[in-house]
């Protein structure tokens, strides 16, 4: 005999309603998890969800960083920018130009006279 | 027969029941007082994080630029600087001696001032070591990692062209707020509107950018704004009144050139000046002062030219008109005669009452104004036109700090000589006006009688780049004709040929251009009463142009001590026949038609 028609036997056997004590009997039950495993579970699911918030938040927060360095780099362009103005407008003064070599080779002419 | 004692056996479907009870009890403990404290106190906690995590921080606005004209276009003349302050908590300097000998070779200065510093007492935590460091220093400073030894930025107020302008523009103090000058007048355009950050922080004070609780509000800068001025013109007229007052060893020189036919100002110098990027170091405030607007005088005989305007605008005189000069006239009690000149009694003209100064020939001209004698009518009129007309006794609304109105007295009798205070008045005593003043006065007589307000700028760049361009403001119209105008016109230019004549050949400008003027020796008052034996101050008034007037230049020589002559002709007159070659050989003046 093989083993799937002893199964077969078996179950023509319990429609008989046990005659024969020695079958054996198999019986489908239902899987559960008990309300211990339930609890256990939705705490560690509701600590997940928490986690992910976190990271998302932890992550944005993280953009603050990357901004503030960002923003530190465009002061110090500003600032140099700024400098270079200053420096710009400090050589185009009237005593820097009137002290440079250009003006210094220039011969100073009087009016020859007024315009008629 | 023994019995075995029964065994109850514990139901494992109960001992599950029995933890997971427990386990519910524990939970619920759990639940219950996170519960509690996220939402019966919520508030309190919220309240007390956010005090720890929440910083609030000023975020300051840029300052506005003031650039001047220059060749057609602006350069600035006062700009923004970042530079470091130099800050110790000597609390927490173990070493000042050895700290003290690590700043100085970048800060400079004397070591044992810095270790003082360094040594403070008295349970100080902050003392400032040294100003306006550059970067690069601050860096250095920085970098040697000095205990209780920090940099703070800051901005700076700097000035490309130097000390030009120095009194005219004022400066900005360590609170951020203007002092004197442009920067007081225009200080709430020139500051902007500071931002503000409020932002939950990391321990750093980096702001996070999760926070619902962030504000940001951006700063708005402060405006950009254009003066009327001319650097070169600025800086020529500086130069001239520097010269002036060393060869005349005056106590102060001013000038001022105004634009006749649009009140602008193109310079407006004074000497002694400061240098603005080092005011701390003035000791006497007086001198932050542009005297131009702060310093009312009395006048003296440049006054005679308003007086003539007056009588030719009332038709009491014409251009040609003579009269008797008796050599003085007795007026409540006291005889008005003149000072400049030494002359005898006989026939004067208008034209000779400006050549010589005659007080005598200024008195009766008020006289006229009253029908032949120094009454109401006569003093009304005068101070009508003085007041209402060419805006004397009342300050200007130029943007300028501190600017002083002067001071014309009321026509009404108040028992006091009042007869002898108008006719003084006639030839620039017993009344006081700024140089500013009578420039614009002259300015409103000689452009065909509009008087426009004096002005400093030419425009103004908003934040965010909105540019508004300031007009000329006509104050009063038809101050006097355009008769009248151009009568004191030919009156001022003849005066000057005569001048020449006379040996001034410093007012020859040949017969291309339109020069005229009016030299005042003024007495100064004493303020105990009456006026000072030794001490005159030196004036001039008068115009440059060609075929019309295009310049008024003033010039108030502060009492000199070295000259020659009276005071208005040996030292106020060159100033002005300096000035007046500068504009004509550098700065474009049109000369007349062939």
């Amino acid at each position: 005999m093989t083993y799937s028609s002893t199964l077969a036997m078996g179950r023509g056997a319990s429609a008989a309603n046990m005659r024969g004590q020695n079958s054996v009997t198999f019986k489908v039950t239902d899987r559960r998890l008990g309300p211990v495993s339930n609890t256990i579970i939705l705490i560690v699911l509701a600590c997940l969800l928490g986690l992910l918030y976190l990271t998302q938040v932890t992550k944005t927060n993280s953009y603050g960083y990357k901004i503030n360095s960002l923003q530190q780099q465009q002061s110090k362009l500003q600032q140099q920018h700024e400098d270079l103005s200053v420096a710009s407008a400090r050589l185009q003064s009237i005593d820097q130009v009137a002290s440079s070599a250009t003006a210094q080779g220039m011969t100073p002419v009087a009016p020859s006279g007024s315009v008629q | 027969m023994n019995q075995q004692p029964v065994q109850r056996e514990i139901n494992p479907i109960q001992r599950a029941r029995l933890w997971y009870a427990l386990l519910l009890i524990v939970f619920g403990i759990f639940a219950v007082r996170v519960f509690y404290l996220q939402v019966i106190r919520y508030d309190y906690y919220k309240k007390a994080a956010l005090n720890t995590q929440l910083k609030q921080y000023e975020i300051p606005a840029e300052r506005g630029i003031i650039s001047a004209q220059y060749s057609g276009s602006t350069v600035p003349i006062v700009m923004n600087q970042k530079l470091y302050t130099l800050y110790a908590d000597p609390v927490t300097v173990k070493k000042p001696v050895q700290t003290a000998a690590k700043l100085q070779p970048i800060i400079g200065g004397n070591v044992d001032t810095i270790t003082k510093s360094l040594k403070s007492g008295g349970g100080l935590r902050y003392v400032i070591l040294a100003r306006k460091l550059s970067p690069a220093q601050s860096t250095k400073i920085l970098k040697m990692k000095l205990p209780g030894v920090g940099t703070q930025e800051q901005d700076y107020r700097t000035y490309p062209q130097g000390t030009l302008a120095a009194q005219l523009l004022g400066f900005v103090s360590n609170d951020g707020s203007g002092e004197y000058g442009v920067e007081q007048a225009l200080n709430k355009q020139l500051q902007g509107t500071s931002g503000q950050l409020k932002a939950v922080t990391d321990v750093n004070g980096v702001p996070l950018a999760a926070s619902a609780n962030n504000i940001l509000t951006e700063p708005v800068p402060g405006s950009d704004v254009d003066l009327t001025v001319d650097v070169g013109m600025q800086s020529g007229v500086e130069k001239i009144v520097k010269a002036a007052q060393e060869q005349y060893k005056s106590k102060s020189v001013s000038a001022v050139v105004m634009d006749v036919h649009t009140g602008a100002i193109k310079a407006m110098a004074n000497y002694p000046s400061y240098d603005p990027a080092n005011y701390q170091q003035v000791d006497d405030a007086a001198l932050f002062q542009n005297q131009a607007v702060t310093e009312p005088i009395e006048p003296g005989s440049i006054t005679k030219v308003l007086t003539t305007a007056a009588a030719l605008q009332k038709n009491v005189i014409t251009p040609t008109t003579t009269f008797y000069d008796p050599g003085s006239w007795p007026i409540d009690g006291s005889n008005v005669a003149d000072v400049e000149e030494d002359h005898s009694t006989g026939q004067q003209s208008v034209l000779s009452t400006l050549d010589k100064s005659l007080n005598t020939g200024a008195t009766w001209m008020l006289m006229q104004m009253g029908g032949g004698q120094i009454n109401f009518q006569a003093r009304s009129t005068l101070y009508d036109f003085f007041t209402n007309r060419f805006g004397l006794g009342q300050a200007t609304g130029v943007e300028q700090g501190y600017e002083a109105g002067g001071y014309v007295p009321k026509p009404q009798n108040t028992g006091s000589g009042i007869n002898l205070t108008y006719a003084n008045m006639s030839f620039g005593q017993a009344y006081s006006a700024t140089a500013l003043q009578m420039a614009a006065a002259l300015s409103s007589v000689v452009n065909g009688g509009t008087y426009y307000q004096p002005r400093l700028i030419e425009q103004t760049i908003s934040g965010n780049g909105q540019v508004t361009k300031i007009p000329p403001k006509v104050v009063a119209a038809n101050v006097v004709s355009t008769q009248t105008s151009n009568e004191v016109i030919s009156l001022l230019e003849q005066n000057n040929t005569n001048h020449v004549k006379e040996g001034f050949s410093y007012l020859n400008f040949g017969s291309g251009y339109g020069v005229g003027g009016k030299t005042g020796t003024a007495e100064v008052a004493n303020p105990v009463g009456g006026y000072y034996a030794d001490r005159v101050n030196g004036t001039y008034m008068g115009f440059v142009g060609g075929n019309s007037p295009q310049y008024a230049i003033v010039v108030y020589n502060m009492q000199p001590t070295k000259y020659n002559g009276f005071a208005g002709s040996g030292t106020g007159q060159p100033v002005f026949a300096n000035i007046a070659h500068m504009l004509i050989n550098n700065f474009g003046v049109t000369p007349r038609n062939p």
